[in-house]
Formats: structure tokens, C-alpha cells, sequence
């Protein structure tokens, strides 16, 4: 509690002076790596592709880095090593952070001076219609936004745009002809730099989705191209500092400077590089042989492996850093909607049986120990505005109690223990901690059938196929989840996951819903400053683990590594990688 | 000095010390003269009593082979410590005893490796004898099955049966057998074409002796060697194939050790960098296995075959 006060404190004190000193001040050049140059080509190596190359659709967390340097978005973060200043709203297109109306249901933001699109026929102002396009382009009936649904429920009229655009033939012509002949009620644009966004109910954290890319503001010729198709990507208008100049899915995307981009009109981006190249296919290892090396400078969806990472430690590498980003990764499902074992799960002694068995610090030492994760007791990880240390099932050290845990069993009727289906995905340590929980489980006399899925089909065709949990063919499975933007995003963990408004959501695997949560979440949304917000997310919190839907149990540091070249290794949050527009090449 | 008797007296002497000695007697007085057959013979042995003593291992350390060390075994950040006093062979990414693991594993490759190449011998045998014997259509099918098996591929056959039925012993072992009994099949029918015309079997057929007594008494007894020989070599290979499956996930379903998953788990998160044990022990103790069962089934064919030895080694 007052850790919090402290920090949100702390997150106050430091976003106010930073907005006024946020033109002078060039986030990252205090680092101590020399003095900020110009030039080179920054090399980054990936394994996969980007998962979009449309700002509207992106939901990839590395991908972030793409749209920070090519996509300008309304508002964005300062990349930084201080956790509490990195998720602090800083104005990137507009003039400043938005404040809600009296009525918690209007904001208003004014466009910079000065910021272009970098047009064929060259540069161009980023005007108001332009961002109204951009929420348009979210509900499209090609394929939809991932984030979509957060502003489809929020801004008025948003819905009824949606509903419209569903009926719409998805073909370049009828999708085009929709968007600009048909506005959204909720967003209107008075003059050329103003917009006013209009809520359905109050919402302390619309600003923070306003610095997701869904809502960066779309040029016209975004219009004549289906959203994310190849011709899309070749017309691809940029309003960051580059500009995408060579495109080979699943090979290669190299970006070159934009000429149009102003730096005068961008506080957050120096742009010091003329380059950026990302080669996919790498594999790990290789990965961190070439950043050793010197031959490539930055991962994109890599990370170095525990081997790496202590062997970086053991030579003390400052080039090795970790980042905590706001997830909660492990925690464990238990299917309450399967008749196994007599409905066992379906009772509350026996979940909050299953809270004291699991040895949540063995999880914590299979992940890299506690430099690398570390133990959690609820729905929020470490970084998002609602976290808080408490936990309704305390042990000593988070080591479990298989004693305290026999008696709840004993109690709910099964003295001889249980045994339960859990499935693993059959990659990385996935496999170590699946054992890691069946090895602590099997103390409390919980016996654990294990059976290997395959990664690609673990969520999509496995856990979010919802006759899987209905037939019992799970009992309990590890999952993780990531909040969808960083700061105010409790509601990105809340709602896909613990609400039930009785359509089947993908990732609410066996239809939770509590009444005294969505009331408390209700409150926290409409909340007027962040403290209050703060502290009513974690009743939400304790009162989701008070049902025991599932048992939390460790979230893990992101980390990072880049080459001896690479000056002001910033992480930037929504990429939870260094900074791409911010750092510089020493040689 | 002349080893020739002398006159006929000492010749029916010397003849009554001369004894005839039985094909199965020769045969081992000759593998025994092969220091890599016994050596080999000594190893696998060895790893057969390590494989049967695995729990009497697991209750000398005192450490059982899924059992997890936390504390002892594993440095605060989840990295495994190396060959001590306490663990000989040192431990894995889990804190859990790699020679306890190494011994149950054992257990698992061996059944695997024997069980998988008898099945697949009985098969292969059945099917070559008779192709080989019946000819014609018969023939026909079952060759142009045995090239359909040999085509298939063999990792990505077994992945998408994984993928359908779940993981487990019984099903890796029955992969193994599909893909295993052809080689022996197509040597055991090119053997019985060619002995179904010999002089033998005429005679045989002559005396008015049933298809299947001809089968069975006359040819199936002529095919010993390479079947004693091949089924050797089966093994090593099925031992191999068992630790593929597992190394890819698609064998033993953890935490039952295999020497395939402890070689899985130090190439997880490259862990062989900072653990050597964890892939010098299982890999070690496979190869020591699989080239004892090669270098066993060489020199059984020698020994069994020696026309083929004085051909092969000395022409």
C-alpha cells in the first residue's frame, strides 16, 4: 500500500517534469555510453516476421519496434532504464497528454505543428481526419484489429460503426467507400489539428490506449490497398523517421531514413541511425554468437537463453539487462467447467487447495532465479498500475504447504489426493516447469498426468477450443498473458481473461465472472487519478483470487542484450526492447 | 618337428583326442577370439546390470530418478551443479540426479531397442519368407510394400502420429517396428528365392513335405544367420530412434527419463554451455551402448559366417 502511494508518487513527480522540460531534454542522451552520434546501419536479428506491418493491427510485442520507427502514434513513452518514467504518457503527435472532461467522458487533443506524412508526392501534415481514420480502420470486415474490441466498447458510436463495416463487402472498393462516407459519432474533428473523443462511460485508461498503434491516425492511401495485404505493405506511408525500403516476408525488412519526418516536431525519437535491417530465420544461440561478435546489433523477438544469460553474468556483461514488463507469466488455469473427478475442481477448497500446494519459488529457480522472475500472487504482474504485493494464500517464501493443502483436500472430501490432466506446451523451459508444478503438486498427494502439445496449437487449437475444457480434457494448464499496453492497462488483463458477459471470450477458458470484480473494475475505470485507479485494480484483484480461478505464480524480467556498438540501449515499454530511434552505433 | 603323426599307431592315438565339436561351439570359440566382441559383450552386459541395479542405484544415493533437488542440487538461479560427492554424475536443469536418471533411462532404451527388434524380426522374417517363397502376386505386393514403408519418412510419419495419439512408450515402440522390419525382410527374401531352387528343398518337396514344412524345417533354418545378425544390428538402431523420438519430444513423456529426453533437456536453452555433464553422460553411455551392439553384431557375422571373414578381411 504505501509502496504504491510511493510510486505512483514518484510517476506523478516525474511525468510533470519531464512535460516541462520534454523539449529540451533528449530522452537516453545522459547515458554513459559516449557522446550520441550520427550514422550506420543498426543490424537486428529476429527468428520470426513482424506479425503485422499495419499500425491498426499489430499486437506483437516486438513488432512495436517496427511501429515506433515508422508509425507515429498519439501519445507514446520516453524510452528509458527507469522503470516508473518508462511507463509515463508522453505526448508523441499531439501537443499534450490528454485530461479527461468533468464528467470523466471527453478528451480532447490538439495536433502538433509540424508533423507529415511521408506521401509519395511528398510531405504532407497529419491532420484530425487522418487519426479518425485510423480508429475507423480498426473494425474492418478483411480481418479486425486484435485490440479493436477495447475502443469498439468505449468510444460512442463505435459499436454501431462496427456493426455497419461487418455488412460491407471486404474488397478495397465497398471498405474504402465505408470509412469515408460514415463517421463514428464519438470522434469528432472541429478543426484540421483538433480531435474530441467521446466515451460511453468513463475510462482513467483511454490516454494509455491512445499510445497504442491501433489508434496512430491512417493516411488516405492506407485506403486503397485491404488492410495488411502485400500491396498495402508496398504503398506502406510512413510518419516515423523511416520508412519501410525493402520488404521480404519471413527474410528481411530493411528501413531508410524519411525524408519527410521533421525531428523539430518529435521529442521522443533522435533518429540517430540512417538505417535499420532485420534478418529473420536466426536461431538463438546464433543470434548471440553474431551480437558477441559484433556482427549484428539488437534482437528482435530473441532473448538470450539461461545458459547465455549466465554465462553474460559470470563475466559480468553490462550489456545484459532485464526489464519487468507487467506480466504474469506463469500462472495456472484450473478448469472449473469439467465433470473430472466428481467436479472436484468446481469446489472452492480444492482450488484454493491447489493455491498452497504449488512451490512458486521452485518456478521462480527453474526460470533463472530471482534475478530473472519472481513470485505473484494475483492477476497483475509487477508494472501495471493496480499491482500490489498481498496474497490471500501466503507461505512461507511462496514454497507451497502440501500440509495446509491436504487439510483443504480432506476437507472438500478427497483425503486420498487427486489426480489431474495438465498439458505442456513442448518448448523452451515450458516442459522443466510443467515438472517443476507436477513435482510440488505430487507433495500434496496431487498426482499430475502430464500430455505434450504441440506450441503452435497450444492456444489456438487447444486451450481456446472450449469442448476441450467442457470434456474434461484439461484440468489444470499454465498459461501466461501479457497486459496489451503498459501503465493504466489493468483493464487489458481483466476483461479478456475474468469477465463473462455471456458470449465465450477466447481467453476466459472456462467462463469466469464475479460480480464483485466487475463492480470494483467499473469503479477503477471511472476513477479520477491514478492512485484511486491504483488501489480499486487491486481489489478487483483480490477479489477475482478470493473465487481462485487460478493460482498465480511468477512473472519473468524480459531480457535484453546488443552489441558492444550500441550506445543508449534504452528500453522503450511497448517493444520491452531497446529503443531503435534512440540509440546510436559507436563505430 | 612335424605336428604329422608318425606312424599309423599314433595317428588313431592322436585321433581318439580329436573330438568333433558342434557349429554353435565353433561359433563362440571364434567370437571369443575377437577381443571387440568381448569387449563389446562385456559392455553391453555392464550396462544391463546398471539398467536392472537403477533402483538399487536410486536407493544408494538416495535419490529417486524424478526426484528434485532444489536446494543441493541447483544454484540459486536455476542452474544445474556438477559431478560431487553427492551427485556422481552431477544434476540436471531440475536438480534431479543424472545418474539415477541414467540408469532408469537405461532401462527404457534397452527394452526399447530389444523389444522394438524382435517385433520387427518376427515381421520382417514372416514377410520375407514369404514373399520369397510363395513368388508371383503374393511377391508382387508384399515388395512393393515394403518400398512404400522404406519411402515414408520417418520423423515426419512420427509427428503427425504423435500429434494424433498422444505420446507413450508403447506407441514409439510400435513406430520403430513399422519402420524397421523392411531391411530384414528384403534380406530374408532374396535368401529364400534363392534356397527354395537348392537341391535340398527339391529333395524335400520329393518326399511329399507341405509347403509349410518346407517353410519351416528345410528353409527357416538356413536363415539363422542373418537373422541372429541383423536383429543385432536392429538394436543400436532401435536404440537410436527411441532417443531421436524423445529428443523431439515425441517419446517418453517426461519426467520418466530417457537418455533421448536428458539429451533434449541440456540442448534446452543451450544449457550444454554451462553443463557438459548433461550431454557428456547420456551421450556417452548411448554410444557406448550402440557401438557395442554394431561392434557385437560384426562380429557375430564373422564368427558365424567365416567364409565371409576370410573373403572380407583377408582376400
Amino acid at each position: 500500500m504505501a509502496r504504491t502511494t510511493l510510486r505512483a508518487a514518484a510517476v506523478l513527480a516525474v511525468s510533470t517534469a519531464l512535460m516541462l522540460t520534454a523539449c529540451t531534454t533528449a530522452p537516453g542522451a545522459e547515458s554513459g555510453d559516449g557522446e550520441p552520434q550520427t550514422g550506420g546501419t543498426l543490424k537486428v536479428l529476429a527468428n520470426g516476421d513482424v506479425d503485422h506491418l499495419d499500425p491498426q493491427l499489430v499486437s506483437y510485442v516486438p513488432t512495436y519496434n517496427v511501429m515506433r520507427s515508422v508509425s507515429r502514434s498519439l501519445l507514446s513513452y520516453a524510452a528509458s532504464d527507469d522503470a516508473a518514467e518508462r511507463i509515463v504518457l508522453q505526448p508523441d503527435l499531439v501537443e499534450e497528454v490528454p485530461t479527461p472532461s468533468a464528467d470523466g467522458l471527453t478528451y480532447t487533443v490538439t495536433l502538433r505543428d509540424g508533423v507529415t506524412w511521408g506521401a509519395p508526392d511528398g510531405a504532407r501534415p497529419i491532420v484530425a481526419s487522418d487519426v479518425a481514420r485510423g480508429i475507423e480502420r480498426l473494425c474492418n470486415p478483411h480481418i479486425s484489429g486484435a485490440l479493436a474490441g477495447y475502443f469498439q466498447g468505449l468510444i460512442a458510436g463505435m459499436a454501431e460503426f462496427c456493426t455497419g463495416f461487418a455488412a460491407v463487402a471486404p474488397e478495397v472498393g465497398p471498405i474504402k467507400e465505408y470509412i469515408e462516407g460514415n463517421e463514428i459519432a464519438g470522434i469528432q474533428t472541429p478543426d484540421d489539428r483538433t480531435i474530441e473523443f467521446t466515451l460511453v462511460e468513463p475510462a482513467s485508461d483511454f490516454p494509455f490506449m491512445l499510445s497504442l498503434d491501433a489508434a496512430d491516425p491512417a493516411p488516405i492511401e492506407a485506403l486503397d490497398a485491404l488492410p495488411d495485404s502485400p500491396e498495402y505493405r508496398r504503398g506502406f506511408v510512413s510518419s516515423g523517421p523511416y520508412q519501410v525500403a525493402e520488404y521480404t516476408p519471413d527474410a528481411k525488412l530493411v528501413l531508410e531514413r524519411n525524408p519527410a519526418w521533421d525531428p523539430e516536431s518529435d521529442p521522443l525519437r533522435k533518429a540517430y541511425v540512417d538505417g535499420i535491417e532485420m534478418t529473420m530465420g536466426v536461431e538463438g544461440d546464433a543470434a548471440m554468437q553474431q551480437l558477441q561478435a559484433g556482427s549484428a546489433d539488437l534482437l528482435f523477438d530473441l532473448s538470450p537463453s539461461p545458459a547465455n544469460i549466465q554465462q553474460l553474468k559470470a563475466a559480468n556483461d553490462e550489456k545484459f539487462s532485464t526489464m519487468e514488463n507487467g506480466g504474469v507469466d506463469q500462472f495456472m488455469w484450473m478448469n472449473t467447467a469439467s465433470a473430472n473427478n466428481g467436479g472436484a475442481l468446481t469446489k472452492l477448497e480444492v482450488r484454493q487447495a491447489l493455491q498452497y500446494a504449488i512451490d512458486k519459488s521452485a518456478v521462480v529457480q527453474t526460470m533463472g532465479g530471482a534475478d530473472l522472475a519472481g513470485v505473484t500472487n494475483g492477476i497483475f504482474g509487477p508494472g501495471i498500475l493496480g499491482y500490489q504485493e498481498s496474497d490471500q494464500y501466503a507461505t512461507e517464501g511462496g514454497k507451497g504447504d502440501p500440509e495446509k493443502a491436504k487439510e483443504l483436500l480432506a476437507e472438500a472430501g478427497y483425503p486420498d489426493g487427486l489426480t489431474l490432466k495438465m498439458p505442456y506446451r513442448n518448448v523452451g523451459t515450458q516442459p522443466d516447469i510443467a515438472q517443476t508444478v507436477q513435482a510440488s503438486l505430487e507433495r500434496a498427494g496431487i498426482t499430475v498426468e502430464l500430455t505434450p502439445v504441440p506450441p503452435t496449437d497450444y492456444y489456438a487449437n487447444f486451450m481456446t477450443n472450449r469442448d476441450n475444457a467442457s470434456s474434461g480434457a484439461w484440468d489444470i494448464a499454465l498459461v501466461g498473458w501479457s497486459p496489451d499496453w503498459q501503465g493504466g492497462a489493468a483493464r487489458s488483463v481483466f476483461q479478456p481473461q475474468f469477465v463473462f458477459d455471456g458470449t465465450p471470450q477466447s481467453y476466459n477458458y472456462v467462463d469466469f465472472d464475479s460480480d464483485a470484480a466487475n463492480e470494483l473494475a467499473a469503479e477503477a475505470l471511472a476513477a479520477e487519478t491514478p492512485d484511486e485507479a491504483a488501489d480499486l485494480w487491486h481489489q478487483v484483484d483480490e477479489a477475482v483470487m478470493a473465487d481462485a480461478p487460478i493460482v498465480s505464480i511468477a512473472y519473468r524480467l524480459k531480457s535484453n542484450y546488443h552489441s558492444a556498438r550500441v550506445g543508449g540501449f534504452e528500453p522503450y515499454a511497448q517493444s520491452q526492447n531497446g529503443d531503435w530511434t534512440n540509440v546510436w552505433l559507436t563505430k | 618337428m612335424s605336428l604329422m603323426p608318425k606312424t599309423p599307431a599314433a595317428a588313431a592315438r592322436a585321433s581318439t583326442e580329436v573330438q568333433a565339436r558342434g557349429s554353435g561351439r565353433l561359433t563362440l570359440t571364434r567370437l571369443l577370439r575377437d577381443p571387440a566382441s568381448i569387449a563389446s559383450m562385456i559392455a553391453i552386459l555392464l550396462i544391463i546390470v546398471f539398467a536392472l541395479c537403477a533402483p538399487l542405484i536410486a536407493a544408494w544415493t538416495g535419490h529417486g530418478p524424478t526426484e528434485q533437488f532444489r536446494e543441493t542440487g541447483l544454484t540459486p538461479e536455476g542452474i544445474p551443479v556438477g559431478p560431487n560427492s553427492e551427485f556422481l554424475f552431477g544434476t540436471d536443469q531440475l536438480g534431479r540426479d543424472v545418474l539415477v536418471r541414467l540408469a532408469y533411462g537405461a532401462q527404457v532404451s534397452i527394452l526399447v531397442g530389444v523389444l522394438a527388434s524382435i517385433v520387427a524380426s518376427v515381421i520382417g522374417i514372416a514377410i520375407g519368407t514369404i514373399a520369397g517363397f510363395s513368388g508371383g502376386v503374393v511377391d508382387t505386393v508384399l515388395s512393393r510394400t515394403m518400398d512404400l514403408v522404406m519411402s515414408v519418412p520417418f520423423l515426419l510419419c512420427a509427428i503427425a502420429l504423435v500429434s494424433v495419439l498422444g505420446p507413450s512408450l508403447s506407441l514409439s515402440i510400435a513406430v520403430i517396428v513399422f519402420f524397421s522390419w523392411t531391411g530384414l525382410a528384403r534380406v530374408i527374401r532374396g535368401q529364400v528365392l534363392a534356397l527354395r531352387h537348392r537341391e535340398f528343398v527339391e529333395a524335400a518337396r520329393s518326399l511329399g513335405a507341405s509347403r509349410t514344412s518346407i517353410m519351416f524345417r528345410d528353409i527357416l533354418p538356413n536363415l539363422v544367420v542373418p537373422i541372429i545378425v541383423y536383429t543385432t544390428l536392429m538394436i543400436p538402431a532401435a536404440i537410436v530412434f527411441e532417443a531421436t523420438l524423445s529428443f523431439l519430444g515425441l517419446g517418453i513423456v517426461p519426467p520418466t527419463p530417457s537418455w533421448g529426453n536428458m539429451l533434449a533437456d541440456a540442448a534446452n536453452g543451450s544449457l550444454y554451455l554451462v553443463a557438459w555433464w548433461m550431454v557428456v553422460v547420456p551421450g556417452g553411455a548411448l554410444l557406448a551402448l550402440t557401438l557395442a551392439f554394431n561392434l557385437l553384431g560384426d562380429g557375430l557375422r564373422d564368427a558365424l559366417d567365416p567364409a565371409a571373414v576370410s573373403k572380407g578381411k583377408r582376400a
